[in-house]
């Protein structure tokens, strides 16, 4: 899962020679945070986020705001002279997996896709991962999520798989999540694409599986609850 | 005393659905074993169903799915575009049975000859989407009677209120749009349960925006927090739309003796959930409730559930 294959083509960008007025009506038209500025060349020089325009901009409190003194102050300011420099970006053949975690290492919320020569061919964002993570699990189809609590052990998710396939129940999805209530233990949610699952939550309790009551569900918890 | 309507055909029963699904002719079988011992039976209008015309369906669904759906019966193919939608050769027949019965109930409503009516029919119809079968719903039912209600009556606006334990995609879906249709769903939260939608935040789209609400319940939070939900989003909604009649979607299985849901209801919940429909009714609606049948499926409970649902539909 290539990073190429869930970013967006189509960026919007600007170029250094626009103005803060053109670079912000741009970001508002488009919905857009993060504006990728290249050269004549198509090569990535730098970026302007929402909040390096913001920044650059009066407050709003002020009367002045849009008087056209100010307007005229604003278009005066170069995206050359606020855009950020330092970049992280990414290839696109870089996966997901590493987006993710670049994301939580950096806190940058879009990276530019560029390719050997530095051209700008895409950009990642939160969003198309959101929209990632959204397709994985499965919540697009109609379905139902159950929660079981197995031993981390070997063999544990082929009997389940098994138990949920004998029912001829198809999956959206199957997460497995640590569970910090026990030691050795996971909580696995099967995303079951089906209304009746009232049968298969008895069979799996039969097999001796707890259910884990769905208010205690999560699949992510700060150890320790820092 | 209410002159109530009855939807009852013995060939309800005859969409099989095999034997491990929980959407079983029995589940009639109970309801009207209620009705019986309720006493309710002989005080009730009878209302014959005969298949609807295609014309009706095609309201709100799409030709070639309509075909589609005929032809898997035809065929003799047991499961249509998923397997919790388990059938059989007649229910097709079926299904257009039991949307004919809630027209007819529809038509008697709207010309005098009862004040409001109980449909329990099969198959459900409030998963069922414009081009596809879902969730043991095959044809939109209640959607279909919206559209009889608009195009038959000129009714301008038509509440729909869903209190069965799963979101009403297919209802929603259809009316998203439509400004004369409010379509009001209170549920199990969509993260808990099938089909995944009806999130809060979803209120309807374009000309239809703020003409769908939904009350998703967490699980296990049982009758106070379901009429707190009532009360304070679908009264006020109601109070301002308006509605010139009520349908309803009425499913019992948020009931605790259902294995199909969490959400943790009592008997006595379901009482006062169609009571409050009532009294909309009246306010609004000059008393015309339509109550049609989604799903419940605990054949212990469904007899006092439904006995009960139409005692107070009768004002007995």
């Amino acid at each position: 899962m290539f990073v190429n294959k869930s970013m967006t083509r189509k960026v919007i960008t600007g170029n250094p020679e626009m103005n803060l007025i053109e670079a912000r009506e741009l970001m508002i038209e488009h919905q857009i945070r993060h504006l990728p500025i290249v050269d004549q060349e198509n090569r990535l020089v730098g970026i302007v986020t929402d909040r390096d325009i913001r920044s650059a901009m009066p407050s709003i409190v002020l009367d002045d705001y849009d008087s056209s003194d100010e307007r005229k102050r604003l278009s005066g300011i170069r995206l050359e002279n606020i855009m950020t420099r330092d970049l992280v970006t990414v290839s696109p053949m870089y996966t997901i997996q590493d987006a993710l975690l670049l994301i939580q290492k950096t806190r940058v919320g879009a990276f530019p896709v560029v390719d050997d020569e530095k051209r700008l061919i895409g950009i990642i964002s939160i969003r198309d991962l959101v929209r990632a993570f959204i397709n994985v699990l499965g919540i697009g189809e109609p379905g139902t999520l159950i929660g079981i609590l197995v031993d981390q052990k070997v063999g544990q998710m082929k009997r389940i798989v098994d138990a949920i396939t004998e029912e001829r129940i198809s999956f959206g999805s199957i997460l497995v999540a640590r569970y910090w209530e026990e030691e050795d233990k996971r909580a696995v949610f099967p995303y079951l694409l089906t209304n009746n699952v009232a049968r298969v939550k008895k069979k799996l309790q039969d097999m001796g599986y707890t259910l884990l009551d769905p208010m205690e569900w999560y699949i992510d918890k700060l150890p320790g609850n820092e | 005393m209410r002159r109530t309507g009855f939807v009852y055909d013995e060939r309800f029963l005859r969409h099989k659905t095999g034997p491990y699904h929980p959407e079983i002719p029995d589940r009639l079988v109970a309801g009207y074993k209620g009705i019986q011992e309720g006493a309710l039976l002989e005080h009730l209008t009878l209302i014959p169903a005969v298949p609807a015309r295609q014309k009706w369906i095609e309201s709100v669904h799409h030709v070639a799915y309509i075909l589609r759906f005929e032809e898997a019966c035809l065929y003799g193919m047991t499961e249509f575009e998923s397997p919790d939608n388990q059938m059989c050769q007649e229910s097709y027949d079926i299904a257009l049975l039991a949307v004919g019965g809630i027209l007819a109930a529809v038509k008697a409503v709207m010309e005098g000859e009862i004040d409001n009516a109980f449909c329990p029919i099969r198959p459900p119809g409030h998963h069922a989407e414009i081009a596809k079968a879902m969730g043991f719903c095959y044809f939109n039912n209640i959607a279909i009677a919206a559209r009889y209600l608009q195009q038959e009556f000129g009714v301008e606006r038509v509440g729909i209120i869903d209190f069965d334990v799963h979101h009403g995609n297919g209802t929603q879906h259809i009316f998203e749009e439509d400004s004369s249709v409010f379509y009001y769903s209170i549920h199990e939260h969509p993260s808990f349960a099938f089909p995944g939608t009806g999130r809060e935040f979803e209120k309807g789209a374009n000309a239809g925006f703020g003409y769908t609400l939904n009350s998703p319940m967490l699980p296990g939070q049982g009758d106070d927090e379901f009429k707190m939900l009532i009360e304070r989003d679908l009264i006020p909604a109601f109070g301002t739309f308006q509605p010139q009649v009520i349908l309803a979607s009425t499913g019992f299985d948020g009931h605790r003796d259902d294995e199909m849901s969490g959400i943790n209801l009592s008997t006595e919940c379901f009482s006062w959930i169609m009571e409050r429909i009532m009294q909309m009714g009246d306010q609004y609606a000059k008393g015309r409730v339509i109550s049609i049948l989604e799903g419940g499926y605990s054949l212990a409970r469904l007899p006092e559930l439904i006995r009960n649902h139409v005692a107070i539909l009768m004002g007995r």
